[in-house]
């Protein structure tokens, strides 16, 4: 019973760390796009 | 830009996956020959149900780009298609940690797990080919393409172990299983809740997209003004 238990954890757990490592991606690639996003407005502002 | 996910459908999907937790660890009832660690069965399943559904979803959404050249249907099929392999890996890994305590070993090369490895294959080829198409009316046409082509694998696997003989177990639903009613009923909660969960990424994902879209239009006018 206590064997198979590292086994559920283990599962759960992977399953978990997946999706909140890839929300974490997300929200950081969200954030590099903004910020080359504020970027670019400036420097089109700049030029006009 | 939209909101990507809204803020009733965060909270209700949250409160879906919280409450599956619960099911899964302290309500359903522990399965007789296996023991505790049948309850991965509940992720386990549910992520291939949700990746297929996604899997399938990526591909309408390519089938319709194909036929209007709307960025945004790519935009669809791209989200689509990259939150669907994230749940396909969680498949993958749960299912090899499953099989270790009750086959014995991580991996078996039998016709279910190898064409379910061979379809994550090609959504992670199709995300590499993504990257490596420059143009893109290009690249949304390719990718389209290869989502069509993936979809198509996907009856494949679901049918593997109804038409070869495989290590892995025959379906408990619609295959002549029998599943306590309690474990029916996780089943069914935990694969609305990881849909939810599916849905709110693909929102937030397509929004990204968009946004790279959006990014990519105003570099063009910095470079055609310069």
């Amino acid at each position: 019973m206590e064997e198979n238990l590292k086994w559920l954890w283990a599962a759960f757990s992977v399953a978990w760390a997946l999706h909140i490592g890839y929300v974490s991606l997300l929200s950081g690639r969200a954030r590099k796009l903004e910020g080359q996003l504020k970027n670019l407005r400036a420097q089109l502002k700049e030029r006009d | 830009m939209r909101e990507a996910i809204p803020k009733p459908l965060g909270a209700v999907t949250l409160l879906c996956l919280l409450t599956s937790m619960y099911l899964i660890f302290s309500w359903v009832p522990t399965e007789a020959s296996m023991g505790i660690v049948q309850r991965i069965f509940y992720i386990h399943v549910s992520s291939a149900a949700v990746a297929f559904g996604g899997f399938f979803l990526g591909g309408f959404a390519a089938i319709a780009y194909l036929a209007s050249r709307n960025a945004t249907r790519d935009d669809l099929s791209v989200a689509c298609n990259e939150v669907g392999l994230l749940f396909a890996c969680v498949n993958l890994i749960t299912g090899c940690l499953w099989a270790k305590p009750v086959w014995g070993v991580y991996w078996a090369w039998d016709a279910r797990l190898t064409s379910m490895l061979l379809l994550a294959l090609i959504y992670a080829a199709y995300l590499i080919l993504r990257q490596s198409i420059e143009e893109p009316g290009q690249r949304a046409v390719v990718c389209a393409v290869v989502s069509v082509f993936g979809m198509v694998d996907v009856p494949i696997v679901y049918m593997a172990n109804r038409w070869w003989r495989t290590q892995h177990p025959a379906p408990v639903l619609g295959g002549g299983g029998s599943l306590d009613p309690r474990m029916t009923f996780v089943l069914f909660f935990t694969m609305f809740s990881l849909a939810l969960l599916y849905w709110c990424l693909v929102r937030q994902r397509r929004n990204l997209e968009a946004l790279g879209r959006t990014t990519d239009a105003l570099r063009r006018q910095v470079q055609a003004a310069s």
